[in-house]
């Protein structure tokens, strides 16, 4: 105005339109930060989630010639930061070198006393070897890698370089360290006297040798086979005197039974716990002895591994013993578990299975190296290929093809499975610097069924962690999707009738003031906390459930029908009375009547369990008595739905008709009379149906009911329900009451009752609100992490019985997230199991919001 | 002529149809809280015939057509007096049937509220609320209440479509079959016509005329000429007070009341 003294007439001011023009600006980049956040959210899991799948990758690859003559290695060793390669041959010559150039360091030798090494074997960790020779006699021995940390001015002086990083006194080799440090890595020689194994004198022809320690005490097994064929466990034993403190070794030997023919036998395996020997010729046949009695071992099974035609040429163990690792000269490779099978033909009631099958080589497998850290192994090819592979997932995860084709004759994998190296006999020799992160995960061990060791069948299992290096992490996705879908599913079962028709009464039934006073109450129950609610479901309410469950079925049963039938009873009332107590005298006395109930069932629910349950709710769920009672009380809602569907199709109108031609009192008799039967009806159709499925055999235990656990879907689903009610109350009540007015004006007008009215005019308008309101609903429970930590028991389960617990992949990564290593598996598992949260919560309030769209797209045009 | 400030109690006209009276409505008053909306109405509404409500925005007119089917049940803190008697019996009495009530009185809205469902819906709506499966028995109302309504020949070929499809006029005719459909004896119009183009309102209107007789109506209208045009009787209402009823001849050209003879000849409200 003060600007010139015309105006224009209908001029809008500047600042109005600049702050028109600001607001606009900030909301849209606000609105576009908000969905960059959520995308951002996305991508940054995706990027977390990704390595899982990358499988591996050779980072660096080293193929060079070894200076001077090299013997065939019976033996190679690598130590565990991948710097000193140690290959042993027949005669006792130890060659070693710098494993990524080839550098040779200081060649050493055992002492065999001219004998030749005629059998060689070592236990799983590389460190402890046994050598067999031609007299029958066997030596103990030691590989060992030592691995230490100097300060810098302790190195010794005259160190010659083999590469920028790394020097060698000859015989060591150092490397810089951070923090002012060199790392020395050495290794030790050791040999012990030899001991007479085979009684005839004849070679060994092959072995094999485990050390367990106890505390300080070595057990130490050998299990060989001599030229004549005899077949010999021993097991040396160091003990200490108790009083004496005297350390007493022990040997006992024990033959086993002869196999049929020897002459072939190339394999010799057995257990740390000594209680399975292995032997296998070259036709494929495993000989299995049971030796868990070590006086009394016998031949359990034999089995066939090979093809007519094809060589076994591989035979091992993964890491924990649990995996027969088995590779053929056709190139086929396969893992067996030795499991307790029903019916097996076999002398221990054991037998071996085929469980794995791997991606086979294109020629015969020649070399097989396992890992010490997990499932993961190496083999190699007569070809010259070398295959990373992991005995989860079964996947091979990286393949290398060297440039120059040579058989390798030797391969170890590096301890932490980060490198292999490989050797060939005309003095050539590999290195490949590998990444793999995450051996054992793959979309079929996330999602799909797998085989795991010391499982009877596949399966669907989350195991995350377990005591020993040995153990196989069993990462499947299923057991979680399926907690959550459990949960949600039962508690929406819960909530959704309570909710929605809570919706319909106040928004069809309560007048305005007092709607306007109930809603906000809901309201503040959806403020609860849901740890507190976890809490409280946990360990207050599932113990009450627990012992008084025969009252709270009852209660679902009971209530209902209490509420109807006292509805009919009003009915009686003469209608002055009925006039005078509407409203709180009404309110009140519905409150009164369901605490009413409430202690009716409390009362009755000893009887109804005996009545029902055979005596005892939890021990009838074990299996005690007949299903026929429980499919009664499963059938009553479907049956009362189809009878009063078919009552009111058939004989409605006219009893309409007839009952409103009637007096008062005696109206509401005959109405209070058409329900008695309809529910007698109901009783006794139901009764016919649960009779007749349990006569087929029809049995809901094992299935949706089972075995009673405390903290199960039940107790998650009334805590849960909690949670959700106020939710979906508040929504579909909005969407109820947003149907006009003059819809529900004409609907009345017409004649309708209001509950004809809600649910022929109301509910279907209002559906894809009420729709909506249900889809947040759920993506709530889908979400909701402390409810089911602290009261769903926690156990990834697949099992539908309501009366076990469950796992949800919210509480799994509440749960798990804390003993993750950060950028381990499990911890990017974790990621992929929020991601999955995400995925489905995102398309669960994508499809309520869209339907919510449409609703409101709908609602205006009415 | 009676002037206004002596307007103490209603005048009347001598009133007599052929087939006398179905609703009497006593010393009818009623309170929306503590607010009085209605003084002391009462008035015979004759059978077969159609008696106009006229009057000034907010005189009650609406309030009053609703106390008849008892719409007015729903509203919060609602409080009556007085007798409206169908057939003999007071429809605020403590034994009556709210619901049975309504279904003798169809009732079409200001505005038209066709449900959003099928057309055939629509109007079987309150064979439905009745429990009425018969197949037959539907298509048959639905055809006779569509004729009724003069809508038959205009959506016959498209009676599962959505009603919300309908023009506004259609819809109201929709609204007026949906009404007859449950077999009334009273029509109660709240103003069917305010939402309409002349054309549409001009089809109502005859089919009012048409309806004359078999049903016995009652029309709640802001349009002197509609009411002059469809009624036989005319109440004329003032600030929740029944002025003057009488024939329509009668309140048009010959009222007794100055305020009626201000409102008839257009001079305020
Ligand atoms: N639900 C209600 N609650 C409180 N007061 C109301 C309610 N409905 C109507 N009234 C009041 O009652 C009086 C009569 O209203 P009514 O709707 O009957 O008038 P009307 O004659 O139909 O007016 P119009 O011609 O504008 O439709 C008005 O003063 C109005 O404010
Ligand atoms: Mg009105």
């Amino acid at each position: 105005m003060t600007d010139s003294g015309k105006r224009g007439p209908k001029k809008t001011r500047t600042w109005v339109l600049i702050a028109d023009r600001l607001a606009d600006r900030s909301i849209t980049v606000g609105g576009v930060l908000v969905i960059g956040a959520v995308l951002g959210m996305m991508v940054f899991l995706v990027h977390e989630v990704l390595p899982l799948f990358r499988g591996g990758s050779v980072e660096s690859s080293h193929v060079y010639q070894l200076q001077g003559k090299q013997e065939p290695a019976i033996n190679l060793a690598m130590d565990e930061y991948k710097t000193i390669a140690v290959s042993v041959s027949r005669e006792g010559q130890v060659a070693t070198w710098h494993v990524e150039t080839g550098f040779p360091l200081e060649k050493r030798s055992f002492d065999l006393k001219d004998k030749t090494i005629t059998a060689f074997a070592k236990t799983l960790d590389s460190s402890n070897i046994a050598v067999g020779f031609s007299d029958g006699t066997v030596r103990f021995g030691r590989i060992e890698f030592r691995n230490d940390v100097l300060p810098e001015d302790q190195a010794p002086a005259g160190l010659k370089k083999i590469n920028e990083l790394y020097e060698t006194d000859g015989s060591a080799v150092y490397s810089r360290v951070p923090g002012r440090q060199i790392r020395k890595i050495s290794f030790k020689l050791e040999l012990d006297d030899e001991i007479q194994v085979s009684e005839s004198g004849s070679p060994i022809k092959v072995m094999d040798y485990r050390l367990t320690m106890f505390g300080e005490r070595p057990k130490r097994i050998l299990l060989t086979m001599d030229g004549s064929g005899t077949a010999t466990m021993s097991m040396t034993e160091t003990k200490m005197n108790m009083f004496t403190r005297k350390v007493v070794t022990k040997t006992s030997k024990s033959s086993l039974p002869p196999i049929p023919d020897s002459s072939d036998v190339a394999f010799a395996l057995v257990t740390e716990m000594a209680d399975q020997a292995y032997f296998a010729d070259k036709k494929g046949i495993i000989y299995r002895y049971n030796t868990r009695d070590f006086e009394h071992p016998f031949l359990a099974e034999t089995v066939e591994t090979m093809p007519q035609g094809t060589n076994l040429t591989v035979l091992g163990f993964l890491m924990g013993e649990a995996s027969l690792v088995v590779g053929g000269s056709d190139g086929s490779l396969s893992i067996y578990f030795l499991l307790a099978r029903e019916g097996a033909k076999t002398l221990d009631g054991a037998s071996l299975v085929r469980t794995r099958k791997f991606e086979p080589h294109n020629s015969a497998v020649t070399g097989f190296s396992p890992g010490q850290r997990g499932k993961t192994f190496a083999t190699c090819d007569s070809k010259g290929e070398i295959w990373l592979r992991n005995g989860t997932s079964e996947e091979t995860l990286v393949k290398i093809s060297p440039p120059e084709k040579s058989s390798w004759q030797a391969l170890v994998l590096a301890p932490r499975m980060n490198g292999i190296l490989a050797f060939s006999s005309n003095g050539s020799s590999g290195f490949w610097d590998l990444s793999v992160p995450h051996p054992e995960i793959s979309l079929h061990t996330l999602f799909g069924k797998v085989w795991y060791e010391g499982y009877s069948e596949p399966g669907y299992t989350w195991q995350s962690s377990g005591a020993t290096d040995a153990f196989e992490p069993k990462l499947s996705l299923v057991p979680l999707i399926f907690g959550t879908l459990k949960a949600t599913m039962y508690s929406l079962m819960f909530a959704i009738p309570i909710a929605l028709l809570g919706a319909i009464y106040t928004s069809e039934f309560l007048p305005a003031r007092v709607r306007g006073k109930i809603k906000p109450v809901m309201e503040v129950m959806a403020s609860i906390p849901s740890v507190v609610l976890g809490f409280v479901a946990g360990l207050v309410l599932a113990p009450v459930v627990e012992n008084w469950i025969s009252a709270v079925l009852l209660v679902f049963l009971a209530l209902p029908l209490l509420l109807v039938f006292s509805a009919y009873l009003w009915q009686l009332m003469p209608a002055s009375t009925a006039v005078r107590l509407e409203g709180l005298p009404k309110f009140v006395l519905m409150f009164v009547l369901v605490g009413f109930g409430f202690y009716l069932t409390y009362l009755g629910g000893p009887s109804f369990e005996k009545f029902f349950f055979n005596g005892n709710f939890q021990s009838w769920l074990n299996g005690e008595g007949s299903p026929a009672a429980f499919l009664f009380l499963m059938t009553v809602p479907l049956a009362a739905a189809a009878v009063s569907w078919s009552f009111s199709r058939f004989w409605g109108y006219r009893a309409y008709q007839y009952i409103r031609k009637m007096e008062m009192p005696y109206s509401a008799l005959l109405d209070l009379f058409r329900w008695l039967c309809i529910a007698g009806v109901t009783a006794l159709l139901s009764y016919v149906i649960a009779v007749s499925l349990a006569g087929v055999g029809f049995d809901p235990r094992g299935s949706i009911v089972g075995t009673y656990v405390q903290r199960n879907t039940l107790v998650v689903g009334f805590a849960m329900g909690f949670a959700v009610i106020p939710l979906i109350y508040t929504l579909a009540e909005d969407a109820l009451n947003s149907v006009p007015d003059h819809l529900r004006a004409a609907s009345l007008g017409c004649g309708a009752t209001p509950w004809q009215t809600a649910i022929w005019i109301i509910l279907p308008t209002a559906l894809s609100g009420v729709f909506s309101a249900v889809m947040i609903g759920m993506g709530r429970a889908v979400g909701e992490t402390m409810i089911v930590v602290m009261s769903a028991g926690n156990t990834p389960l697949l099992d539908l019985n309501i009366f076990n617990g469950l796992r949800a992949l919210s509480a799994n990564i509440a749960v798990e997230l804390p003993e993750a290593p950060k950028d381990g598996t499990l911890y990017r598992v974790l990621f992929l199991t929020g991601l999955v949260l995400f995925g489905m919560t995102f398309v669960i309030n994508t499809v309520a919001e869209l339907v919510r769209l449409r609703f409101r797209k709908r609602a205006m045009q009415l | 002529m009676i002037r206004n400030s002596d307007t103490n109690g209603t005048v009347y006209h001598v009133q007599g149809g052929p087939m006398g009276t179905l609703l009497t409505i006593k010393d009818f008053c009623l309170w929306y809280g503590r607010a009085q909306a209605l003084f002391d109405v009462g008035m015979g509404v004759e059978k077969g015939l159609v008696t106009a409500l006229i009057g000034p925005s907010g005189c009650g007119k609406s309030t009053l057509l609703r106390g008849i089917n008892r719409m007015n049940d729903l509203i919060d803190g609602l409080r009556t007096s007085g007798e409206i008697l169908l057939d003999g019996t007071d429809i605020y009495g403590p034994d009556v049937d709210v619901i049975g009530l309504r279904k003798v009185m169809g009732m079409v809205f200001q505005k038209p509220n066709p449900f959003p469902m099928s057309i055939a819906d629509n109007v079987c709506y309150p064979l439905k609320v009745d429990g009425v499966r018969d197949k037959k028995t539907l298509r048959d109302t639905l055809e006779n209440a569509l004729k009724a309504s003069a809508l038959w020949d205009e959506v016959k070929d498209r009676l599962q479509d959505n009603a919300l499809g309908l023009s506004g006029g259609q819809q109201q005719r929709l609204c007026i079959a949906r009404a007859i459909a449950g077999d009334p004896e009273v029509l109660l119009m709240d103003e069917p016509c305010s939402a309409l183009d002349p054309v549409a309102t001009a089809k109502i209107e005859d089919l009012i005329d048409e309806l004359r007789g078999r049903y016995t109506i009652v029309i709640v209208t802001h349009n002197m000429q509609q009411a002059a045009r469809v009624s036989d009787n005319t109440a004329f209402m003032y600030l929740g007070k029944l002025i003057e009823y009488g024939e329509t001849s009668v309140i048009f050209t010959n009222p007794k009341v100055e305020k009626t003879m201000e409102y008839v000849t257009g001079r305020f409200g």
